[in-house]
């Protein structure tokens, strides 16, 4: 009897990256039906011409055309490559609706549909496509749609009084209040994205996602730990602890963020210490734009660089190892807590201040 | 799933390799029309200086000499003997009560036990270098192709540790670790502990087989404490499975060649999966036949031995030998690789602590230098980065390039 010498695939493990595909696919799509429900019932201004409907209309829309977009830009790659194979099944058109998803879901309700549609044309083009497609990619290619559309269109898609606004307003000195915490928790309010506002939800597709493998669960929590920590110190030193920390944690990209953009896998580092480092720094920027910048919201650049990086940390490791990732766990730990408090003394531009003291007590 | 324990020990030819991967010249020493008894030397075959006779499996009359495919894959000498059912035995010399090291290695030697066990981070029976720790490996998990065999380690207790107390008599060392599957059931572990206390030996570590990736990897590392090198025996350890040392008693105390081997017999591409006790040199054509046959119109794979680092082969026209501890046969299931989706697990997973995946950039990229840094040469081939591959990529395949590349 003859056999095949083909290689067999060692199909035992029952892991699978399409499934993997999949589940990000049910989670993005979950993610997208809340947002056109929470628009419905997000209160408009008084002295608006649109209904609440209206707005949950548009959402959909957004979604609707960013899928669109992204499909027929990767089906015409695809025909001009004469590798139209894949799009013969679902499969093919997963990813491509992901990215579609994503990119409408980080852009605000208020965005123009054609900054949308230039916001995917460049995301997936230039993101994805350029590199090499799914898998072949440096750099977020959702994110590198939105970070253009921030980019050239800024002022189109300002939403004023979000939450991560009001509390950067708040630290110099004019007052406000939280109307209601709920709402940051359930996420019917106004916010830089239509996604990122369920808090509730979102924490939930988090942990849906780490347990089906899809996003690396020490990343997450790396990157959660390092916003609150730093969040948490930052407020203690300015005495708004509880304020500061829950408006970090949930509202703006954090969670968002955390569930679909920093453990992306593709675009992130490949050994433990490595991640760590990854995760550490994109909190560490994050935190930096939104205590230091001009934006609210500092995710979206904080991820691209850590993508940047990433090439180059993947270098720097040799192999991997306790003692090592005792070290880098320990050094990442020590940066974190300092960051806090370096960017709590600096919120009250009294950070060479406090090092004086500090100084004179030694 | 295995669903029953046989054995088939009356082939009327058998077949015995006179060389193998390491040992590659011969020197034959019967003609054919000669007849031959059980454990009768039939040849020697040389790894430079170093001889290692080949015996008679069974007794009768040398038909021929014929190339044929041995289990490694590669066509080598094979001698044929005719099976004529008398089972008479050479005279070897038998040894009771304690061994000395000489008597040990020389029994050991003249039956021509030397590879044994061939997959993984297990080691020949090799005397050559100081040997500073025995590990003896009672785990039949082989997962997921193969389930525990409780019953031999049950029926065999009492030869088995015998046969390690012999094999560190051989070694020269007090230094043994015997290593146990934590879900054995407690009349094993009892069977087994009354043996280990009679030989006063230690208590096995047990170790859970199923949750801990690469466990043998870090027991020995746990051992040793320090970087292993893909051959262990570089690390002063032997380290072989209960099988080998039943096999070492056997060949002691009764003076008896290793005639037969516990062959697992796994895979949908068989009607049904057995633990079968073959004699050495029966074609596996001969034993799949007694098996009722493979199953029909399939392209099928064949894998010796363990399936992540076995060696896969065109053929069952090849004679077991007592190094095949498990044949594999499954359909062939086409399933497309995916891109590397850089999820990192087969770093994770890497039990000797170096980075496959980063491997694999560098290899994709040719970059030797990179190569070189990232400790390639530390790999010992156990393939678990690409059983967790969710992309199903041969990763295992890419370090193996990248080895020859900068090696
Ligand atoms: S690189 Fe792969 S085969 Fe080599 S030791 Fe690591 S996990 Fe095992
Ligand atoms: S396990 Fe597979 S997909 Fe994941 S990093 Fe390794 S090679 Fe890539």
């Amino acid at each position: 009897m003859e056999f095949t010498m083909k290689k067999p695939p060692i199909v035992q493990n029952s892991q699978s990256s399409l499934k993997r595909s999949f589940n990000l696919h049910i989670a993005l799509i979950v993610v997208s039906i809340a947002a056109i429900i929470l628009k419905a019932f997000t209160a408009v201004p008084d002295d608006a011409t649109f209904t609440a409907l209206d707005q949950a209309f548009k959402v959909f829309l957004m979604l609707a055309v960013g899928v669109g977009v992204s499909v027929i830009i990767e089906l015409f790659y695809a025909l001009s490559e004469g590798s139209t194979k894949k799009f013969e099944s679902y499969e093919g058109f997963v990813d491509p609706i992901n990215s579609g998803l994503l990119i409408a879901l980080l852009l605000p309700t208020i965005t123009p549909i054609y900054v949308l549609i230039l916001a995917v044309g460049v995301g997936v083009y230039v993101g994805k496509l350029v590199f090499g497609g799914y898998g072949y990619y440096i750099f977020n290619p959702a994110l590198v749609g939105v970070l253009f559309a921030n980019v050239s269109f800024g002022s189109r898609l300002y939403v004023a009084g979000t939450p991560l606004e009001l509390l950067k307003k708040s630290m110099s000195g004019e007052t406000y209040q939280f109307e209601n915490v709920m709402e940051l928790f359930v996420g019917n309010y106004e916010a830089i994205a239509i996604g990122s506002t369920a808090a509730i939800l979102l924490v939930f597709v988090m942990i849906y996602l780490i347990v089906t493998r899809v996003i690396d669960y020490r990343t997450v929590v790396a990157y959660l730990l390092t916003v609150g920590v730093i969040s948490f110190i930052a407020g203690w030193v300015n005495g708004f602890l509880v304020d500061y920390v829950i408006v970090n944690m949930i509202s703006g990209f954090t969670l968002f963020g955390a569930a679909f953009l920093v453990a992306e896998s593709v675009s992130s580092p490949t050994s433990r210490e490595t991640k760590y480092i990854y995760a550490v720094v994109i909190g560490i920027m994050m935190m930096l734009v939104r205590v230091l910048g001009n934006e609210a919201e500092g995710l979206v650049f904080a991820v691209l660089f850590g993508n940047m990086i990433t090439p180059f940390i993947n270098r720097t490791v040799k192999r991997s190892n306790k003692q090592g990732l005792i070290k880098t766990v320990s050094i990442l730990a020590v940066s974190v807590i300092l960051m806090g408090f370096v960017l709590g003394f600096l919120l009250q531009n009294r950070l060479i201040e406090a090092f004086a003291s500090l100084g004179g007590m030694m | 799933m295995i669903t029953e324990y046989s054995h088939y020990l009356e082939p009327m030819k058998v077949y015995i390799p006179i060389t193998d991967d390491e040992y590659k010249i011969a020197n034959v020493v019967v003609a054919g029309g000669d007849a031959v008894k059980i454990g009768q030397i039939l040849a020697y075959k040389f790894k430079g200086k170093h001889k290692l006779p080949v015996v008679a499996t069974v007794s009768g009359k040398v038909i021929e000499i014929v190339d044929k495919m041995d289990r490694f894959g590669k066509i080598v000498n094979h001698v044929v003997i005719e099976n004529d059912e008398a089972y008479t035995l050479d005279d070897i010399p038998s040894y009771k009560d304690e061994v000395s090291t000489a008597e040990a290695r020389k029994a050991i030697e003249r039956a021509g036990l030397h590879k044994v066990d061939v997959d993984g981070l297990f080691t020949n029976l090799n005397f050559e270098e100081p040997i500073k720790h025995v590990v003896v490996s009672t785990v039949f998990v082989n997962e997921p192709f193969i389930s525990t065999n409780y019953e031999y380690l049950l029926d065999n207790a009492p030869e088995i540790i015998d046969g390690v107390a012999i094999l560190a008599s051989a070694a020269a060392t007090k230094d043994v670790t015997i290593v146990a599957d934590k879900f054995l059931p407690s009349e094993v572990v009892d069977e087994l502990g009354k043996a280990i206390v009679d030989h006063d030996l230690e208590e096995p570590i047990f170790v859970d087989t199923k949750k801990v990736k690469g466990w043998d990897y870090k027991v020995i590392q746990d051992i040793t404490k320090e970087q292993l090198s893909p051959n262990v025996l570089d690390n002063g350890v032997l380290y072989v499975h209960a099988n080998t040392c039943k096999m070492i008693s056997d060949v002691v105390r009764k003076g008896f060649p290793v005639v037969s081997r516990n062959v697992a017999f796994t895979g949908d591409g068989l009607h049904k999966n057995v633990v079968m006790d073959v004699r050495v040199g029966t074609l596996l054509s001969e034993v799949v036949e007694e098996l009722g046959g493979y199953i029909e119109q399939q392209e099928l794979n064949l894998h010796i031995g363990n399936y992540l680092t076995g060696v896969q082969v065109p053929t069952d026209d090849f004679a077991i030998t007592e190094s095949v501890d498990a044949v594999h046969i499954s359909i062939y299931d086409e399933v497309q690789e995916d891109v590397c989706i850089k999820c990192g697990e087969c770093n994770d997973v890497c039990p000797a602590g170096i980075l496959p995946q980063n491997i694999m950039d560098a290899e994709l990229r040719a970059v030797g230098e990179r190569i070189f840094d990232l400790h390639t040469d530390e790999c010992v081939e156990c393939g678990l980065c690409s059983y967790v591959c969710p992309s199903k990529i041969n990763v295992l395949e890419w370090v193996r390039r990248a080895k020859r590349r900068v090696g």
